[in-house]
């Protein structure tokens, strides 16, 4: 049997060049990938009230739960990107709110650009281009284990002849320890937005006085060195700030971007996106016009990144059933008393739902599409090793079938 | 299963049919010839019946569409619309989500239209994204000419031969319907800091010029027997003065068939005080007295909208009118990019009230309703719903002369509008709107209703009020089936995804593979669509012909 590369879905650089032989993955060196493609699907019953059931009768049950409730969560929503299409049909169909788990981190970047907008590339721009890197808040190898290979030590790049010069700027103890990072500058966690309030009062041409936490000569340095870039990225784990800070420190990002981007080159991207919630977005965002947080219980779309977030909805009970997708994660549901449907990858231990369907996992059991971090490239997915579970688009479609006056 | 439309005044003028009362018949979704037998009939007494209309320029889907509604959230949050029982929710006017776009064009009469700027590394998403748009046919034009391969194969001199192997091979790999080409080598330029490209200005890095560019592609394309010629969005878009560079484009193509899109954005002078003025005729002369030239329009209208481009040079230009103040630019993948800029345009801004007008005159001047489209570049001049309002300015002069009368008044004095009488027929809006795009894309069973053709036809009621009858079809017919009455959606079928597929020399798929393999985050393999995927996801293709031809 030929060896044929496929891509791996389980963080958000979906590198493509993993090589299938027979149903043996070699995941390119990458624990995460490795760790993925060795998930098997042992689970394959589908259960009512922890009793054996078909896939059709949980189907059947599933709508009668979700259709009896009065404002339904769907979440999870680490699925492929037909499972986000088929999920939101059911939304609509609902009136069920819809936000990915967890989803306040993501959030934080997209409502940047609802705001305010972006300067933005896709990988390969970076992986080509940039010869100037900062990297702000955390180790991005620790989800994305191929990060640098991929992104920052291309030997290939069509557009500049010496790696890049990296910056790490964050925590001491959060630093990448990749050979590619040229310079580490650490700050404190709690100076991590100061620094870059800092870095951006420098791009503003501003002069600071000195302050104890903040590491001023570095951080004149690194200011001048992104002034001088051909092409200078910065890459940042929006995680890494604090919650209450994340807008300001990101604005702050983007107003430095732009005043570089006057007189030379310099552009953005949000790290993470693992496990499809780029997808997740992008299919929001084109179905319903809002990329997570949206709430069909009126009939219409309303976006509301507090009020319809579904770590919060379930902490204040708002919220009186739950539909879980999120077989690329693997996880299983929040534990909460939460009249609840899971649609549970083969490997995901039961969790005593009221209605527990197993699914197929994108890129294992089924085939699919899923999309990088840099929102834009959506790669395809085959069954590398096919078990015959459904897939939460088929899981989702048979509930919806269930339901009355479904569209 | 046969339906019969009795008594309509049809207007099919593919098939020379102008204003005749006539009964049609539909059997299988498909226009057939009168038959005894009927199952079903519609009394269309009087309404006058055209094919379904066609949109050849429309941003409905891709990367740079989602972004745009990022953007657009205000208006989003403002603009809902509520599910029914058999059609979904959405959101949104100038950048509608998905379905809502389907519903819209359909309340219309619209029965098929067409993405333009399908970056290539966005295909599989842009395909996935139109597959939830209903009750229209798609397809989408692949974005080249700022491609790195490309423009490395034009500089090392590369015989046409081989850029037509991979033009084709672009094509079928993105499931494309045509090829556009925005900004050639100017969106390339940006990413390397140049932040201007006039058309014999030699690009950073590979020393290849726009006029290069713009006559590979026109002559790939037609070599390659792709129906629509190449889709130029021409260099310096909105630049006072930009009519050179758009005559110099037509040049350029040296007698391949060029169709240039959003032309109104492209025909400024730099006369007058304020150094901004119309060149509307210059360029109307040159598209009649070149039969091998078309041009879609981009008619602005005032309101709130938003600019979606893959122009990152022109929009990082234009950020400084971004109203509200927020915009995004994003290089894409070494192929492409986008630029989203939202904008107001205001009938008492000289600029926009010139542009406005400059757009009318486009369509006023150009004798030929075959080669001229109406379009509004969706959503970059105004939405796709300003259409009926669009159609009554083309055929109610006075209606067109009491609007000129209210934007600003230099703005007046700097067109020749009101001096232009012509007004559109029906029949020229049958051209225009169905026969022509369909014949321009190469559909040859949609925009006409003889026999044999695709059942998409749509009925009106005579109105003098020409808005009033465009915006309010009595009855839409997708494939012979009736999906919308009085603006009301009956029935939402997916429509088909109309792709061609050039042949090529599979020795350019090595060349390809090796620089995917090199440079890129994406394995050829993975880059290439599969039919079976797009059928997975709710598409259908429909394979339009090509066939390859060679310059007499």
């Amino acid at each position: 049997m030929p060896v044929r590369a496929i891509a791996c879905p389980f963080c958000g650089l979906v590198c493509d060049d993993l090589a299938l032989e027979e149903d043996r993955v070699d995941a390119r060196g990458c624990a995460k990938g490795a760790a993925g493609f060795a998930r098997r699907a042992t689970l394959l019953e589908h259960r009512i009230a922890g009793r054996a059931a078909s896939f059709d009768d949980a189907a059947a049950a599933a709508a009668k739960l979700l259709g009896a409730a009065r404002l339904p969560l769907i979440s999870g929503l680490a699925a492929d990107v037909a499972g986000i299409r088929a999920l939101l049909a059911l939304a609509d169909r609902l009136g069920a709110v819809v936000d990915r788990w967890p989803s306040a981190a993501q959030q934080a970047n997209l409502s940047l650009l609802q705001r305010a907008g972006a300067l933005a590339a896709s990988f390969s721009e970076i992986a080509n281009r940039a010869d100037v890197v900062l990297l702000l808040g955390s180790d991005p190898a620790l989800r994305q284990p191929r990060f640098f290979e991929r992104l920052l030590r291309n030997p290939g790049a069509l557009y500049r002849s010496a790696p890049p010069h990296v910056t790490f700027l964050g925590p001491e103890g959060a630093a990448p320890q990749d050979p590619a990072v040229s310079e580490r500058i650490p700050v404190a966690e709690d100076a991590l937005v100061d620094a870059v309030a800092a870095l951006g009062a420098l791009g503003d041409g501003r002069k600071l006085a000195p302050a104890p936490a903040l590491p001023l000569q570095p951080l004149t340095a690194l200011s001048e060195r992104l002034a001088g870039a051909r092409y200078g990225a910065i890459l940042w784990d929006v995680a890494a700030f604090p919650a209450a800070l994340r807008g300001a420190a990101l604005a702050v990002l983007l107003r430095l971007m732009r005043r570089l981007t006057l007189r030379t080159r310099c552009v953005g991207l949000a790290l993470g996106g693992d496990d499809n919630a780029p997808g997740a977005a992008q299919a929001m965002l084109w179905q319903a016009g809002w990329p997570g947080q949206v709430s069909f219980a009126e009939g219409v779309p309303r976006h509301d990144p507090w009020a319809n977030e579904a770590e919060r909805l379930i902490a204040a009970g708002e919220t009186d059933a739950l539909l879980w997708a999120a077989p690329l994660a693997g996880a299983a549901p929040p534990p909460r008393k939460l009249p609840t449907v899971a649609l549970l990858a083969g490997d995901t231990p039961a969790i005593g739902a009221e209605v527990e369907i197993r699914v197929g996992i994108p890129g294992i059991d089924h085939g699919g599409a899923v999309m990088r971090a840099d929102t834009i490239v959506a790669l395809p997915l085959i069954a590398a090793r096919p078990s015959g579970l459904p897939s939460v688009a088929a899981a989702a479609a048979a509930i919806l079938a269930h339901l009355a006056g479904a569209p | 299963m046969i339906t019969r439309l009795a008594g309509a005044r049809v207007f099919d003028p593919a098939n020379r049919v102008v204003d005749e009362r006539r009964d049609l018949f539909i059997a299988d979704g498909v226009m057939a010839p009168p038959s005894e037998r009927v199952d079903r009939s519609y009394d269309l007494d009087g309404l006058v019946v055209m094919p379904g209309a066609i949109d050849i320029h429309s941003h409905i889907a891709g990367g740079k569409v989602n972004l745009a509604r990022l953007l657009m959230s205000e208006e989003h949050r403002e603009a809902l619309v509520a599910r029914s029982a058999g059609t979904r929710s959405g959101s949104g006017i100038a950048t509608p989500s998905t379905f809502t776009t389907g519903y819209r064009y359909a309340a219309l009469g619209y029965t098929a239209a067409f993405e333009p700027a399908m970056v290539p590394s966005n295909a599989r998403s842009a395909h996935l994204e139109m597959a939830d748009v209903p009750l229209v046919d798609k397809g989408a034009y692949v974005m080249l000419g700022n491609d790195e391969l490309l423009l490395r194969l034009v500089a090392a001199g590369a015989e046409q031969e081989r850029i037509n192997d991979y033009v084709a091979w672009m094509m079928r790999a993105t499931a494309a319907l045509a090829v556009k080409a925005v900004n050639p080598g100017g969106i390339s330029a940006f990413k390397f800091n140049t932040r201007d490209l006039a058309i014999d200005a030699q690009g950073p890095h590979y020393g290849v010029t726009p006029r290069d560019i713009v006559r590979t592609l026109a002559r790939a394309v037609f070599e390659l027997g792709v129906p629509h010629p190449l889709h130029i969005h021409c260099n310096e878009l909105g630049v006072p003065g930009n009519i050179e560079t758009t005559l110099a484009t037509i040049a350029a193509a040296e007698g391949f068939p060029l169709h240039l899109t959003h032309a109104q954005f492209h025909s400024y002078g730099t006369e007058g005080d304020r150094h901004f003025s119309s060149a509307a005729a210059r360029l109307a002369d040159a598209v009649n007295r070149n039969p091998h030239v078309s041009l879609d329009v981009g008619q602005i209208m005032f309101g709130q909208t938003v600019t979606a481009s893959g122009d990152t040079m022109a929009q990082y230009r234009n950020r400084g009118f971004a109203s509200p103040d927020k915009w995004i630019l994003m290089d894409i993948e070494c192929d492409g990019g986008c630029g989203l800029v939202p904008f107001r345009y205001r009938d008492h801004n000289f600029v926009n009230a010139l542009q406005w007008a400059i757009g009318l005159e486009l369509f006023l001047l150009i004798e030929d309703p075959w080669r001229v489209f109406l379009t509004t570049d969706h959503p970059n001049g105004a939405p796709f719903t300003a259409y009926p309002r669009l159609i009554r300015l083309l055929m109610d002069r006075r209606f067109r002369n009491d609007c000129l009368a209210q934007i600003h008044p230099a703005a007046q004095k700097a067109t020749v509008l009101g001096s232009l009488t012509r007004e559109y027929t029906l029949a020229e809006i049958a051209i225009m709107t169905r026969a022509a795009p369909a014949r321009i894309l190469g559909l040859d069973r949609r925009g006409h209703l003889g026999i044999g053709a695709v059942a998409d036809l749509v009925a009106y009621a005579e109105d003098a009020d020409r808005e009033r009858m465009f915006e309010a079809p009595r009855h839409l017919f997708k494939g012979g089936v009736e999906v919308a009455r009085d603006g009301a959606i009956l029935a939402a079928p997916p429509g088909a995804s109309h792709v061609v597929r050039p042949d090529f020399d599979a020795a350019i798929e090595t060349e390809i593979g090796a620089f995917f393999d090199r440079h890129m985050s994406v394995g050829l393999q993975h880059f290439r669509l599969s039919e079976g995927e797009l059928a997975d996801a709710g598409l259908t293709l429909v394979a339009q012909p090509c066939r390859p031809r060679r310059r007499a």
